[in-house]
């Protein structure tokens, strides 16, 4: 159908009220909340951090000194690279990348369990389980882990008294509280996609496969998981770029040594208040995270638009 | 056979310990923090346990940022509300008759939010919106500038890709053909999206007005970036939580999950009774007939009486003697110790008694001091001097502990 | 009583992209009849009702409708209403208020409403039901309350969209007859879509046989079962045995054709007239029921075709036997059960008789080469 066919049809299926606001309200989220948003943070980023009074002016032109300097740090740096950046910005990817694969190992047999083992009811009442502690504000969760991990807090308690150790384990310093937290933040949304995708696998399949005497682990590895692909696949997207771009849990629960790459940019941001160089951070962060989807999606060979669903 | 069996109960233990393990972890945290709320003892733990105490909710209720942060995200949360479900339901209806080839463009657009980094949605909608209102020279008090107004737009950008999904859900399940059967009758264009379609979405807007509340309730990645000179509700507990651990959180937290406990009980007593009705006709009317019958129904109206039960229990409960002698056998216990310590080390000065400033040379910048001086609803002062950091927790908790403690007395120096 | 409008459709296209879905379509619909078009799914019979009821548009064309011309006026001011497929009751609403639909939208009062949704249920006999929900009702009932909310509107014509297909098979014949009835007490103009021609048949005053699109033929249930016009017609519309082959004479609007069983006469179809000439392919259909066992003495005139039984299938009422005739050519009978008990024939070679008046022969259209 030609575009202009489609606009007409489209009007006269509608009608003129219906068809304004949909085309309005799509064009207000998809052009201003969406789009020229990052368009204009792109502009940012290529930007100098001048004063007000140079905005404009014959100094303002496009640079990209902003992503320079997140490479090679300052200009005349010795060292040559931005170890630090590059450093915390290396660290927070292979962290989500743990922290995915964490909370795929732990979700994937709940999954499984729900979709293809439990009664309808007890699947219910687990699926309302596990929705309760993700309707609890993201702040309190960290804190919870606070409350655990902390120097005074519940296991070095624990483990004074027992006598097993004499002194109290930093948790907090070894990341051990961050990495458990943010695991534990983004369980419900690796569980869903996977249990979606297994829910519609027809169980004949499995019974089938074990009849032909094949083992549980590879009726999982053969049937199960090529075709649940899809939703592992969205259930691991949805994760890994939440993690990546975690900022609460990292403030919360991140030692006092190590910055989550998301804290870099809020410090550019509100300490040394350089938004060109923020905006250049916030770019880098969004293109690398996306281009390590697409690549694993890749690798996988998973298409976007089976994700999300 | 008998080998077979065994294997299945086997099996069948496996997965009871590993579903017991998981559910631990998922609600572990959240029952320990709750009960902490409970403790009187200032750093947030179940051990060792002190006093029974209700002091923390009543803190946390007369914490007056914490308040104006709630009416914010309050405002904030009806902006998103509404806002989102129009874009949404625009975006999902879009999405049924889009032109085909431009299907899955579109929809890749309108839900790429949801995975966008909130920091990166926040950044950019700061930008974005600051570079238009000097295009179009706004004045810094006009609405572009307004902190609410930048975070109703931040927030709606990903939830109205929330709500939209939700709208698409239902409408896959709608027969396009009821909406010919309605213009086929007459009724004009509005008319059947009003009479046939909206009715039809019904279930599915409340349900995304609900998501889209609480994803703006409980958001901090966009919010702190857009929010400016203002604060949310999430925004004020996560600095109260980075400057310092204190138990009126884990109260919070109660009341949080209390809530939530109570709502999903509700839900799924409607849900329940909705398909008892479907099933047998009219169930009985009245209170005990909604009840009779539906467990979630039960646990909800239980867990109602248990909170008013406790709500009564503590307008009577004092817990002074108690704390008073806490405070003494905590005293004591640091007397032995520093006894012991000096005997043991005799050259070694002893650790201060009156902690406080060694706290503050060892911790600059941790904002423990502001957090006790300005710690809202501290008792009165008593005679009693504060505590020591008991010398086994050398680690910042241990001083947070005492310093943001609003039982803690004021230390002597204090003006 | 009102005798609804007429329709007419003076040459229709109607082209999706690339595909035609109509080609050429002239119709007219008398006011008050009940007219059905027939055919396979896919041969445009949905789409002339969609462009009848307004939901397209022709390309090409006209579509009138009590003598007005309806370009540009949508379903929704049409005096049309149509009976969906899967009917689309509203799930949401109740009996009455589906019903009272259309007044609801013209603004009408709860208490009009209500009356006037009373009054139908009492047409189709379901009175004081109102108040159920749709899911309530059964297969019939929903489709009587479908018949209802549409005549509801005050329609001239009444359009419907294969509304028994989801029906089990009593239940449909049933529906067939109140359906009929209902079109006689209301007098209205009724257009019926089906692909069962057992249906259309039975119910319409006229019937359209279309096929990729082109209507083939446009009569009424005797005519297009006795004397189809072509080929499509006449093996879609009832069973027929087809013989292809070539004209070797015609006289008299009678012809003889060389087919593979033999030289078969038969009556020249009456939209054929003149088309057949010694040389020309053509093809005789001769009904099953047609066939008899041929008796000792050849009758004059009589066609005669031989074969050996291969199966044989027992309804009731009638015997059908499958004979394999010279060259493979397959042949059906159906022989009026007597009640006298007789032994299977199966292996047997029999000879079939016909009168020649009741064979019809057509021009081989593409039929013949498909073959």
């Amino acid at each position: 159908m030609k575009p202009l066919a489609w606009t007409r049809q489209f009007v006269e299926r509608n009608g003129w009220p219906l068809a304004a606001y949909i085309v309005l309200a799509v064009s207000f989220w998809v052009l201003v909340l969406i789009v020229l948003p990052q368009l204009v943070m792109v502009d940012f980023s290529l930007r100098f951090d001048l004063p007000p009074a140079k905005q404009g002016g014959p100094e303002d032109v496009w640079t990209l000194a902003n992503y320079r300097y997140f490479l090679f740090g300052p200009p005349g740096d010795p060292l040559g690279w931005n170890y630090v950046d590059l450093a915390v910005f290396a660290r927070t990817l292979i962290a989500a990348v743990f922290v995915t694969l964490f909370d795929l190992a732990i979700c994937y047999p709940i999954a499984y369990y729900l979709a293809q083992a439990a009664s309808v009811r007890a699947a219910r009442m687990l699926a309302v389980a596990l929705v309760i502690p993700y309707w609890v504000n993201e702040i309190l969760r960290a804190f919870a882990f606070r409350i655990i991990f902390g120097t005074g807090g519940l296991i070095n308690t624990l483990l004074l008294t027992i006598g097993l150790v004499d002194q109290p384990i930093d948790f907090i310093r070894a990341n051990v509280a961050l990495y458990a937290g943010l695991s534990y933040a983004y369980v419900l949304l690796m569980v869903f996609p996977i249990y979606n995708a297994i829910e519609s696998l027809d169980r004949n399949q499995i019974e089938a496969a074990r009849d032909l005497g094949a083992p549980w682990w590879r009726i999982h590895w053969r049937v199960v998981i090529p075709f649940a692909k899809p939703g592992i696949t969205s259930g691991c997207t949805m994760v890994f770029m939440l993690a990546a771009g975690a900022l609460a849990a990292p403030q919360i629960l991140g030692g006092p040594s190590s910055l989550w790459f998301t804290q870099i940019i809020y410090r550019t941001f509100f300490e040394s208040v350089n938004w060109p160089r923020g905006a250049a951070y916030a770019v880098i962060l969004l293109v690398v995270c996306t281009l390590l989807v697409l690549l694993v999606m890749r690798l996988f060979k998973v298409r976007l638009g089976e994700v999300g669903r | 056979m008998s080998a077979r069996r065994r294997a299945n109960g086997l099996t069948r233990l496996a997965v009871g310990a590993y579903l017991a393990l998981f559910f631990t972890y998922l609600f572990g945290p959240l029952v320990i923090m709750s009960i902490t709320a409970f403790n009187s003892s200032a750093f947030p733990r179940l051990y060792p346990w002190e006093c029974l105490t209700f002091e923390w909710f009543a803190k946390l209720v007369g914490d007056q940022r914490l308040m104006t942060g709630l009416r914010n995200s309050l405002v904030i949360g009806a902006g998103v509300v509404v806002l989102s479900v129009l874009l949404g339901l625009a975006g999902s209806l879009l999405l049924t008759q889009i032109w085909p080839r431009a299907r899955s463009a579109y929809y890749t657009l309108v839900t790429a939010p949801i995975l966008m980094p909130g920091v990166v949605i926040g950044i950019s909608t700061v930008l974005f919106w600051d570079r238009l209102a000097h295009a179009i020279g706004a004045s810094y008090g006009s609405a572009l500038y307004n902190g609410i107004f930048l975070t109703i737009l931040g927030q709606s950008c990903f939830i109205a890709s929330y709500c939209m999904l939700v709208f698409v859900a239902r409408l896959q399940r709608f027969d396009l053909q009821l909406l010919d059967a309605a213009l086929d009758l007459g009724a004009t264009n509005v008319q059947a999206f009003r009479k046939i379609l909206l009715p039809f979405l019904k279930p599915a807007i409340f349900s995304a007005a609900v998501i889209a509340f609480l994803a703006s309730f409980e958001n901090y990645n966009t919010s702190v970036f857009t929010i400016s000179h203002y604060n949310t509700f999430t925004i004020e507990v996560a600095q109260k939580v980075r400057l310092g651990i204190d138990p009126s959180i884990s109260a919070l937290a109660v009341i949080v999950i209390v809530l939530t406990l109570f709502a999903a009980l509700a839900r799924e007593a409607w849900m329940r009774r909705a398909e008892q009705r479907r099933a047998e006709g009219p169930v009985p009317g009245g209170i005990v007939g909604a009840v009779a019958g539906n467990p979630a129904a039960v646990l909800a109206t239980f867990l109602l009486v248990a909170v008013a039960g406790v709500a009564v229990f503590a307008a009577r409960h004092d817990p002074s003697t108690c704390k008073a002698a806490a405070l003494e056998e905590r005293l004591e216990r640091q007397r032995r110790l520093e006894e012991e310590a000096r005997q043991r080390r005799p050259a070694e000065v002893a650790p201060a008694t009156p902690a406080a400033p060694t706290g503050q040379v060892q911790n600059p910048g941790r904002g423990m001091f502001g957090d006790i001086f300005t710690a809202p609803g501290s008792p009165p002062a008593s005679p009693a001097p504060p505590p020591a950091p008991e010398t086994r927790n050398p680690g910042q908790d241990a001083f947070g502990d005492i310093f943001t403690a609003p039982g803690a007395r004021p230390p002597p120096q204090q003006p | 009583m009102v005798a609804g409008f007429g329709v007419e459709l003076e040459n229709v296209w109607v082209q999706f992209d690339s595909f035609v879905a109509v080609r050429n379509a002239n119709v007219r619909i008398e006011p008050g009849e009940f007219f059905s078009f027939l055919g396979p799914s896919g041969c445009g019979k949905t789409t002339i009702l969609r462009t009848i009821s307004g939901f397209l548009e022709p390309s090409r064309g006209v579509v009138r409708i009590g003598g007005r011309d309806m370009a540009g006026i949508g379903p929704n001011r049409r005096p049309t209403a149509l009976i969906f497929q899967n009917l689309a009751l509203f799930p949401l609403m109740r009996v009455w208020e589906n019903i009272a639909f259309a007044l609801e939208v013209r603004g009408a009062g709860v208490a009009e409403r209500r009356r006037r949704a009373e009054q139908l249920l009492e047409l189709i006999a379901l009175p004081g039901q109102g108040d159920k929900l749709v899911h309530e009702l059964s297969g019939g009932q929903k489709q009587r309350v479908a018949i209802a909310r549409a005549l509801c509107a005050e329609p001239q014509v009444l359009l419907l969209d294969e509304p028994l297909s989801a029906l089990d098979l009593k239940l449909r014949q049933h529906m067939r007859t109140e359906l009929r009835a209902i079109q006689r007490q209301v007098g209205l103009t009724f257009v019926y879509i089906t692909h069962d021609q057992g249906e259309a048949l039975a119910m319409s005053d006229h019937v359209a046989v279309m096929r990729e699109g082109v209507i083939e033929q446009i009569a009424d249930g005797r005519t297009l079962y006795d004397d189809p016009a072509t080929t499509f017609v006449a093996s879609f519309v009832g069973e027929n045995n087809a013989f292809p082959g070539r004209v070797t004479a015609e006289a008299d609007g009678m012809a003889v054709i060389e087919t593979a069983v033999g030289h078969l006469r038969a009556r020249i179809a009456t939209a054929a007239r003149g088309q057949l000439a010694p040389g020309d392919r053509a093809m005789v259909f001769v009904r099953p029921e047609a066939l008899a066992v041929a008796g000792p003495g050849v009758l004059p005139g009589e066609g005669r075709i031989a074969g050996r039984v291969t199966a044989e299938e027992f309804d009731g009422p009638s015997y059908h036997l499958f004979l394999e005739g010279p060259g493979g050519t397959p042949i059906k009978t159906s022989l009026v059960n007597h009640g006298i008990g007789r032994s299977s024939s199966i292996g047997a070679t029999l000879t079939l008789a016909f009168d020649p008046m009741k064979a019809v022969a057509l021009p081989a259209g593409e039929l013949a080469q498909e073959e």
